[in-house]
């Protein structure tokens, strides 16, 4: 049903807190997964403790970690009691492919999906730690327009400016951030029975029209997505191509590590298949003229997209995790969305959509590998 | 280096069962087909991951042919399956990341098929010709 949480004295944060509060003490989730302030920082935590709520900001624009991989760690198998998580529209998909690739299971887990508005960088977020007052009343406005926030100085990060997904979907409860005067109330979609419990009713007198907002915000999306798109892949399919996009990459692996679709416990390039014996780098050398040391850096990149770009879902972690400013998201959102339309898939659309390349059938592609 | 004196290399990875099989074959009729080729033999085409076609592609080699069963022959049922959906997904990314998907083939070449063998390596150094050698050998930041 759809429902409202009362928000008191414009107070949108205050009436969130005390939301995610009922659900902890009414017993809905017995442990919440759930951003937490933390000094100027936004630190994702567990919590346990509805005191600890206290300090809960699921409305901060910023994604320290994509909440897939907390939730992954929190279930595998079996989530251990009835854990909550609040996740933004990007967290879910990512959550859903994680799923779907045995890393996490749903079952006991209610998840609180919270329309996207976008984020920003985690350092310029907590360079501008005032994120009360003028600052968060434009972003608030911005979700509740449907546009991009206007905020001096600072701008969200790639990932977000194109993305095409704002809202979650298949939570067990929508917080709708986009296109409501959250100030008086904040519009909720949730089960009758949660409903009950928590002492929500139904909105009353007229609703703003939410699903107005969000195409005319996806609207904008769009065409930033196709023009960053179009870029990245007219400068991957140039002179120097990706090689020269990932010259000064670091090899930290920064990228895979914050990406929450890379579960791998031991890289496939962290073990000895890619300790080399030094002859095979005097070989490269003298073959080439020179070789890049330490070797295999462009190799990992186009591996890791024939591993994951399938379902990836444009988070853009990886982007904010690159020490050196490789925009990796794009790339792996254009090589990804490219794999995608072959396949006709959707990466985080279903649990019940089988991944591609786990999935095969006797007659599919019948023309390949007969030509005369 | 004149188009002439360009003689393309080839590394294949064969399945065992049957393209391997294939190209053994196309020895013992005394086949004549170019020596550009450089077999790995592995025990199905399913076994091909990725990263085994991508890195001589990024070191240099003009070519990659995978070679396995035709569908429905596969020894191990449906390993060739999964070949056929990696290929798929490989020639995009190749494609979408600037390489060029025209110097990784994916042919089904059964074991009693040695002139099928022949003749695909007579056809991909032909075609390699045309394309010329792989730009990454003179890309040595990789």
């Amino acid at each position: 049903m759809n429902a409202v949480i009362p928000v008191e004295n414009g107070d949108v944060l205050a009436a969130m807190r005390g939301f995610l509060r009922q659900l902890l003490e009414t017993g809905v989730v017995e442990a919440l997964y759930v951003p937490l302030e933390n000094g100027e920082a936004i630190v994702p935590a567990l919590v346990a403790a509805p005191a600890q709520l206290a300090g809960a900001n699921p409305l901060a624009p910023v994604m320290p970690i994509n909440g897939a991989r907390a939730v992954s760690a929190l279930t595998n198998k079996q989530a251990p009691a009835k854990i909550g998580a609040v996740l933004r529209a990007c967290e879910m998909r990512a959550l859903v492919e994680l799923v779907k690739l045995q890393q996490a299971t749903l079952a006991g887990v209610v998840l609180i999906g919270v329309d996207c508005a976008g984020t920003y960088e985690v350092a310029e977020f907590v360079k501008r730690r005032a994120w009360g007052g003028e600052r968060l009343s434009e972003y608030l406005s911005a979700a509740r327009e449907g546009r991009d926030p206007l905020i001096e100085g600072i701008t969200l990060r790639p990932a977000c400016q194109m993305c095409v997904q704002p809202t979650p979907t298949g939570a067990d409860i929508q917080v709708h951030l986009l296109g409501a005067d959250l100030t008086r109330g904040i519009p909720v979609t949730l089960r009758d029975e949660i409903a009950a419990r928590l002492g929500l009713s139904a909105p009353v007198g007229e609703t703003a029209d939410r699903a107005v907002v969000v195409e005319k915000l996806i609207a904008i999306r769009a065409q930033v997505r196709e023009k960053e798109l179009t870029a990245i892949k007219e400068r991957m399919a140039s002179e120097g191509g990706l090689a020269s996009l990932f010259a000064a990459c670091l090899r930290c692996h920064n990228c895979m590590t914050a990406c929450p679709l890379c579960y791998c416990k031991t890289c496939l390039f962290k073990t000895a298949a890619f300790e080399h014996k030094p002859e095979h780098y005097l070989s490269a050398a003298r073959r080439k003229g020179a070789t890049r040391m330490l070797g295999d850096t462009l190799l990992f990149h186009v591996t890791r997209m024939n591993h994951m770009s399938a379902s990836c879902v444009s988070c853009g972690m990886c982007t904010s995790a690159c020490p050196t400013g490789i925009p990796v998201g794009a790339i792996f959102s254009a090589v990804g969305g490219q794999v995608q339309s072959a396949f006709g898939y959707t990466p985080g659309r279903s649990v019940d959509e089988p991944l591609p390349l786990i999935t095969f059938l006797a007659n599919e592609w019948a023309g390949i590998g007969e030509e005369k | 280096m004149t188009t002439n004196d360009f003689e393309p290399r080839i590394v294949a990875f064969l399945c065992n069962w049957c393209t391997y099989t294939g190209a053994d074959l196309a020895g013992t009729s005394r086949l004549q087909y170019p020596p550009n080729i450089r077999i790995v033999r592995l025990m199905c085409s399913g076994a091909v991951d990725p990263v085994y076609v991508l890195k001589p592609l990024l070191e240099g080699v003009d070519g990659v042919l995978i070679g396995g069963c035709h569908p429905g022959d596969c020894h191990y049922q449906t390993g060739n399956y999964k070949t056929r959906r990696r290929y798929v997904a490989l020639q995009e990314i190749l494609k979408a990341a600037g390489f060029d998907e025209q110097r990784v083939w994916l042919r089904w070449i059964s074991a009693s098929e040695g002139q099928r063998f022949a003749a695909t390596v007579t056809e991909m150094v032909t075609a390699l010709k045309e394309l010329g050698p792989n730009p990454m050998r003179e890309t040595w930041a990789v």
